[in-house]
């Protein structure tokens, strides 16, 4: 019997083992590949550990490193990346704040409808407007960096509105009565005293737009596609090209790829908590 | 303590326009960027409207969809010896010659290109679209959501129940499995890209060799079959992890009196996964489920990374026709099918959950 269930338990953490291989293995072989020069790169078979192409000895290089700070193209993008994350943040937790305490704790005519409005914008696919929001920014001559933060409210705005909207109704209607009360104006009430207490949602909700701006593809390549000073992380690590002209740099982009996903990995693990419950309350995209 | 007197009717109307005013800024940006884009988009699917031409556009109904969607299923009748009316046979092969598809489908009003050949009780047919790259992107798309989604089901409810258990390093496996969700779609499209290159220099080449699978040369991104799995690993690679916690927030609101009650009841393990798990887990699944496929569908990153303009998913070729052809109008008519088709879906979301309709 309990060699029975010794068993078992082997069998369990070999299973464990198994998924954790499988989460993390491609990330290790990216750091491995980032640590290679481009003569390690093209050792065959491929090696698990950079090693010297004639000893063996293991040898890591940071030359990639090296490299992908003097590319003006990379460093911009992250540039351009961190401005258009951070705004775009900021702007959809301000509007979103705004509507879902009027959602939350409002009452007024056409409320339900409004929330349906929202809840059907969380899920609004937006490939189909990218043909109708590029004429938009043409028209409008609206540079690369404003459109994409404005468009990037496609899908941050409806998912932190409605997440908040949830927040604030959890929240006593016994506070926003005792603080008009003592003669505080609805809007009083919402930023002196309401507002403070959505802080936890208001990091969640941030942090889960903030990683969305981070990653978005289609937009950012679309709305650079003629201005390329303004392109992205995502954009820049797409059209990767090493210094010298030559085949495409495995060795940068996995550099690349690796300063780039380390800042959020760290702040997802950071903020796990948080991050887990803001996507299983308002199972966004991932 | 004089307290002011407050007219009641008064107090909402104030409230009333408090609400509408907070509303507005969301509103209009809703409006510039979603609302008003999409009426574009549906107006623009019906003319010729090009970027960057002088050419003027043109009311055009719904030519651009025709263009997109038709296809006509021809037979390919065999050659006929003009001399004596007998069947043509190739000297070599001994084949039936048969009539070229190019001579078969129609020119008017659009050129039907060969999308693919097929036989059926002994006769040879054709089909053929007027855009078989736009075709294929739809077949594309659907078969990578459909296969895609199922795994990461299969796999996600897998690693949900692992993680569910009592054991030791358990907050560090939960931590790590944030992991994959953190990296960027683009950046794991990469990561997989080098992981896939066609010779032993790559991770999978390397390993199947050494296993005895493959000479080593094998190109995954290149032919048709593997594109397609290589898109849909990297996929289940990234996406795996967010399924398995949207399935372990519903595992942790299964009480476990339930399970103890099934134990006193004699169940054994795996009758107590499908009498009480399962159902139980029905309605997290189901919102893990649609919101996956939803998501599926408009897929884009690696497909344009890693395949680029070899192979089109729906929204990679909405783009290709917006950028790269500078077809306006063709891009709107190719957004408003995704639209059709993500919005059917849509409701069926919003149906299976329903607006939480609070007091």
């Amino acid at each position: 019997m309990t060699k029975k269930s010794k068993a078992k338990k082997v069998g369990f953490y070999l299973l464990l083992a198994f998924i954790l291989l499988y989460l993390l293995f491609p990330f290790y072989w990216a750091v491995n590949s980032s640590l290679k020069t481009e003569a390690q790169l093209q050792m065959t078979p491929a090696t698990f550990v950079p090693r010297d192409p004639v000893s063996g000895d293991i040898s890591p290089s940071f030359q990639n490193y090296r490299v992908i700070f003097d590319n003006q193209q990379f460093v911009r993008g992250i540039w351009n990346s961190t401005v258009v994350a951070a705004s775009t943040t900021t702007l959809a937790l301000v509007a979103g704040s705004f509507a879902a305490f009027a959602l939350g704790k409002l009452r007024f005519r056409g409320r339900k409808p409004a929330l349906y409005i929202i809840l059907a914008m969380t899920m609004f696919p937006q490939v189909t407007v990218l043909a109708g929001l590029y004429a938009v920014i043409n028209a409008l001559n609206l540079s690369a960096r404003i459109s994409m933060i404005l468009a990037y409210m496609i899908f941050t705005l409806p998912f932190t509105t409605w997440v908040l909207t949830s927040f604030f109704k959890g929240l006593p209607s016994a506070l926003m009565e005792s603080a008009q009360v003592d003669g505080a104006t609805p809007f009083q009430t919402f930023y002196r005293i309401l507002l403070p207490l959505t802080a936890p949602a208001m990091v969640t909700t941030g942090l889960l737009a903030f990683i969305a701006a981070w990653n978005e593809y289609l937009f950012a390549l679309t709305f650079t596609s003629i201005d390329p000073g303004a392109r992205t992380v995502p954009v820049a690590i797409a059209y990767f090209s090493g210094a010298v002209a030559r085949q495409e740099p495995f060795g940068e982009i996995m550099a690349a790829a690796i300063v780039v996903t380390v800042p959020i990995v760290l702040l997802v693990l950071f903020f796990q908590k948080r991050i887990v419950a803001g996507l299983t309350a308002g199972a966004v995209k991932g | 303590m004089q307290k002011k007197r407050v007219n009641l009717s008064n107090l909402a109307k104030r409230e009333e326009r408090l609400a509408y005013k907070l509303l507005i800024p969301s509103l209009i940006i809703l409006l510039l960027i979603a609302i008003y884009p999409l009426g574009q988009v549906f107006y623009s699917s019906m003319t010729n409207r090009q970027f960057a031409s002088g050419q003027e556009t043109e009311f055009i109904g719904f030519e651009n969809y025709r263009r997109l969607l038709s296809v006509r299923v021809q037979k390919l009748e065999p050659l006929l010896d003009e001399n004596t009316g007998e069947i043509i046979r190739d000297p070599e092969t001994n084949e039936v010659l048969r009539e070229r598809p190019i001579d078969v489908l129609p020119r008017e009003p659009f050129r039907y290109r060969e999308y693919r050949q097929f036989s059926l009780f002994g006769n040879r047919y054709v089909l053929g679209a007027t855009d078989p790259n736009f075709i294929q992107a739809v077949i594309n798309t659907i078969n990578f959501s459909v296969v895609s989604v199922f795994l990461e089901l299969v796999l996600g409810l897998g690693v949900a129940l692992a993680v569910h258990n009592n054991f030791k390093g358990r907050g560090l496996m939960r931590t790590s499995m944030l992991i994959p969700w953190a990296v960027i779609t683009v950046v794991s499209a990469r990561m997989w890209e080098w992981m896939f290159a066609s010779n032993r220099v790559g991770l999978f080449n390397t390993v199947l060799y050494a296993v005895g699978l493959g000479d080593g040369r094998m190109d995954f991104l290149s032919s048709g079959m593997s594109q397609m799995s290589a898109m849909i690993a990297v996929d289940v690679w990234k996406t795996t992890p967010f399924m398995a916690l949207l399935l372990l927030a519903g595992l942790q609101t299964i009480p476990d009196e339930l399970y103890e009650a099934a134990e006193i009841d004699g169940a054994n393990k795996l009758r107590q996964f499908f009498s009480v798990t399962l159902p139980l887990l029905k309605p997290a699944m189901a919102v893990a489920l649609i919101f996956r496929t939803l998501d599926a569908l408009r897929v884009f990153d690696v497909f344009q990374v890693l395949l680029g303009q070899s192979r089109y998913s729906m929204a990679s070729y909405n783009y290709y026709q917006l950028i790269g052809n500078r077809n306006m109008g063709m891009a709107s008519a190719i957004g408003v099918i995704i639209f059709i088709l993500i919005f059917v879906f849509a409701l069926s979301y919003i149906k299976a959950l329903g607006v939480d309709s609070d007091d």
